[in-house]
């Protein structure tokens, strides 16, 4: 039978909690404090972001403490009429049984627009008559409408675990459920679940439901849940891609552009492929890419595009054999793009002077540069008398000499030779 | 010593001052004798004559005033098919003035023409054929498009003989007033390959330095001429860093702009002088055969170099594992 493991694993004591020790110890402490009877603060007001464990803690709290606890969500309708009814539990002392009570406020950043009008003044009344403890959550404390009703509350911020919290989370969950993953995939969900816990454990259920081990290949390929749906995950998809299609499929989901994608795959590729053969196959994927998209430049037949395509994803993806990844590598912007902006302004002099070379020497300016402008910067280098006679051969500007003679004070002499 | 590029200054003049590619020289001069000169592909090696021998059949065609009725254009610098379109038909339609009825096109680098702009020249042709001849030069005759191959008349260049190539530069030097010393001559040789223009490049370099020109200068000047220091990029490759490898390679193309053809020419070189297993040597050729070949095709240099840049890496790992 499928139950959800957030459910089904989900923490019996504060002590199964990972991380917000600080937090928890606070509400457990105020919560006590009601036994001395009604605290200055009525309602304590928990926020902080999805899934770190905020509703847990609270329902771990009352089993802990052996209070009743009475929750309402985002599901429920929340407006002044819809409250106000419900308000009557908490101007009571305790459950009909004697026991004590709690009244949990879930989700309250869903209290907004016309059905919940006049909801959030609501609850500041509730809070003020309330006779049990009160407890609200919600992701953002700092929201305008909460200004007056946090006035009455507790603030506790609940922060995101580390990874190696989560980690501890994942680990308890494999061992009931005798499933024995490589160390690198737990590491690799909690990591990517950037500090939410929830989605940690459902990510590992969706990968590890019915199986008995786990291995890196089969969670590698997992996406970012839609955080960054963008050029990283496209770039994961393919390197990590276990398909040949799912890798090709990735293309269609870039919002960049083929060239653009091929140089963040040619960036990232040997990063994330440690095994040397792994990484050849990739680069020699990408090679053959790079080949088509040649034959497409010479053929104008932009038919050849799917081979292209082909190359760079499938190819990509294909080539990890051996290759494991321990840990979290991040992705980066391509760097030879980076490096090309930087040497721009040089670039276009190389080029001003090839196409100097270019009108005396019947070559083209692009080996002009390259075959010629060696030697003269050699000569330029070792002989004044010389460079300042190629110099007015060549018809060249100040700005050219100094980027050939790589030098002012070269650059000086040869000028001074010249005029 | 004179002040100019010499591999310009000494480029003949006329047909019958060139020192080799006897047999194509001949015909050329037949071509010019009889007035009358077809479309020719010119197809071989860089630093073989392709050019030069182009523009002195003009000269003989033509005499002195010959830059009015020819035109020049190069094809990896305008390799479009608008450049065609344009360029190429207004002049090859308008009519000459002289005894000779048609106007000579060189194209150079013919081979790096896109196959659309070479469609269109290929119409062009024939349609101007009696006002403009064309002339292709291309370093690899099988890029240009079959019907334009059989609109020409073929000429194979190839590199200059060892014993011609000598005498030129030892006589090139002579009249420079260059004190050449016999190892020098051997190993601009041996560094150029035949190629003159790159031998006169280095001469000329080398003498700049005001020294004579032995082994010694002729390698430390071909070694600065590519700042691509090959060998400690392979041997950052071999020790398995493919990313400190792919850095220098991309300086070595981005900063200095040294050709990828440069580059694994002198990767090939490298890998035969490595240390490292004999067995391996031929592995690596191969792959460096079959990324010399897609360079040729493909377009990027980085992106195909690197590919064999992890290809060694590769090897460098299986080295280690044998050991």
């Amino acid at each position: 039978m499928y139950t959800a493991w957030t459910v089904k694993h989900k923490p019996k004591s504060t002590c199964e909690i990972v991380g917000n020790i600080l937090a928890i110890k606070a509400l457990r402490e105020w919560l006590r404090s009601w036994e001395k009877g009604i605290p200055k603060k009525r309602a304590t007001f928990l926020h902080g972001p999805a899934g770190v464990g905020k509703t847990v803690t609270v329902e771990a709290l009352a089993h802990e403490l052996q209070m009743e606890l009475v929750e309402k969500n985002a599901s429920d309708y929340r407006t002044e009429d819809a409250i106000n009814r419900f308000a009557g539990l908490a101007s009571q002392y305790g459950s009909l049984f004697g026991g004590k009570r709690i009244i949990l406020l879930d989700e309250l950043d869903g209290l907004m627009g016309n059905a919940d009008k006049g909801g959030v003044k609501a609850i500041i009344n509730i809070v003020k008559n309330a006779r049990c403890p009160l407890v609200l959550i919600a992701n953002n404390a700092y929201n305008p409408r909460f200004r007056t009703l946090r006035s009455y509350c507790l603030l506790i911020e609940f922060k995101k675990p580390a990874a190696g919290m989560i980690l501890k989370t994942l680990e308890r969950i494999s061992t009931r459920e005798e499933i024995q993953p490589e160390e690198t995939v737990l590491k690799f969900i909690a990591q990517r679940a950037e500090g939410d816990v929830r989605s940690a454990v459902n990510d590992f259920q969706a990968l590890a439901q019915g199986k008995k081990r786990l291995t890196y290949n089969d969670v590698s390929w997992l996406a970012h849940r839609d955080r960054q749906d963008s050029i990283f995950n496209v770039v994961k998809l393919i390197i990590y891609g276990r398909t040949s299609l799912g890798a090709k499929k990735a293309v269609n989901m870039a919002d960049v552009d083929l060239d653009m994608l091929f140089e963040w795959i040619y960036e990232n590729a040997p990063s994330h492929l440690t095994d040397p053969h792994d990484l050849a196959e990739a680069m020699n994927a990408l090679s053959m890419a790079d080949v088509y998209r040649g034959r497409i430049r010479a053929s104008q037949d932009w038919s050849l595009l799917r081979y292209v395509i082909d190359y760079m994803t499938a190819g990509v993806a294909m080539a990890r054999q051996n290759s494991k990844v321990s840990g979290w590598i991040p992705f980066k912007f391509p760097s030879r793009i980076m490096a090309l902006s930087r040497s721009k302004t040089q670039r276009a002099t190389r080029k001003k002077i090839g196409l100097k070379i270019r009108r005396r020497f019947h070559i083209s300016a692009k080996r002009a540069s390259n075959e010629v402008l060696p030697y003269l910067r050699i000569i330029f280098k070792g002989n004044v008398q010389m460079a300042a006679g190629i110099a007015k051969w060549l018809d060249l500007d100040r700005e050219m000499i100094e980027y050939i003679a790589e030098s002012k004070a070269k650059a000086g002499k040869i000028n001074t030779l010249l005029s | 010593m004179s002040f100019e590029m010499w591999a310009e200054k000494y480029r003949p003049k006329r047909l019958s001052d060139m020192i080799d590619q006897k047999t194509i020289v001949e015909r050329l001069k037949s071509f010019a004798k009889s007035r009358n000169v077809p479309h020719c592909i010119f197809a071989g090696p860089p630093g073989t004559g392709k050019t030069t021998a182009a523009l002195c059949l003009a000269r003989d065609l033509y005499g002195e005033s010959y830059r009015e009725h020819l035109m020049e254009l190069n094809a990896s610098d305008e390799r479009g098919i608008n450049v065609v379109r344009e360029t190429v038909k207004t002049f090859a339609r308008s009519r000459s003035i002289g005894e000779i009825p048609f106007k000579i096109l060189i194209l150079d680098e013919a081979d790096n023409m896109t196959s659309d702009a070479q469609q269109a020249l290929r119409r062009t042709m024939e349609r101007y054929t009696e006002t403009c001849r064309f002339i292709m030069c291309a370093n690899y005759s099988g890029k240009i498009i079959e019907p334009i191959q059989s609109r020409c008349a073929p000429f194979r260049f190839s590199f200059l003989p060892r014993a011609e190539h000598d005498a030129y530069i030892k006589q090139l030097a002579e009249r420079e007033n260059v004190k050449l010393l016999p190892d020098g001559v051997e190993s601009i040789f041996e560094v150029c390959g035949g190629d003159l223009r790159r031998a006169i490049n280095t001469l000329q370099a080398a003498a700049s330095m005001n020294k004579p020109v032995d082994s010694l200068l002729v390698y430390s000047v071909t070694g600065k001429a590519s700042p691509a220091d090959v060998q400690r990029m392979l041997n950052t490759a071999i020790n398995g860093d493919f990313l400190g490898a792919r850095k220098q390679l991309r300086d070595m193309i981005q900063k200095y702009g040294v050709a990828g053809v440069d580059i694994i020419r002198q990767i090939h070189k490298e890998i035969f002088k490595a240390e490292i297993p004999e067995p391996w040597k031929m592995k690596l050729a191969t792959v460096t055969g079959e990324i010399d070949f897609r360079l040729i095709e493909g377009s990027d240099e980085e992106v195909q170099l690197s590919a064999l840049l992890a290809r060694i890496a590769e090897a460098g790992n299986e080295m280690k594992k044998e050991n």
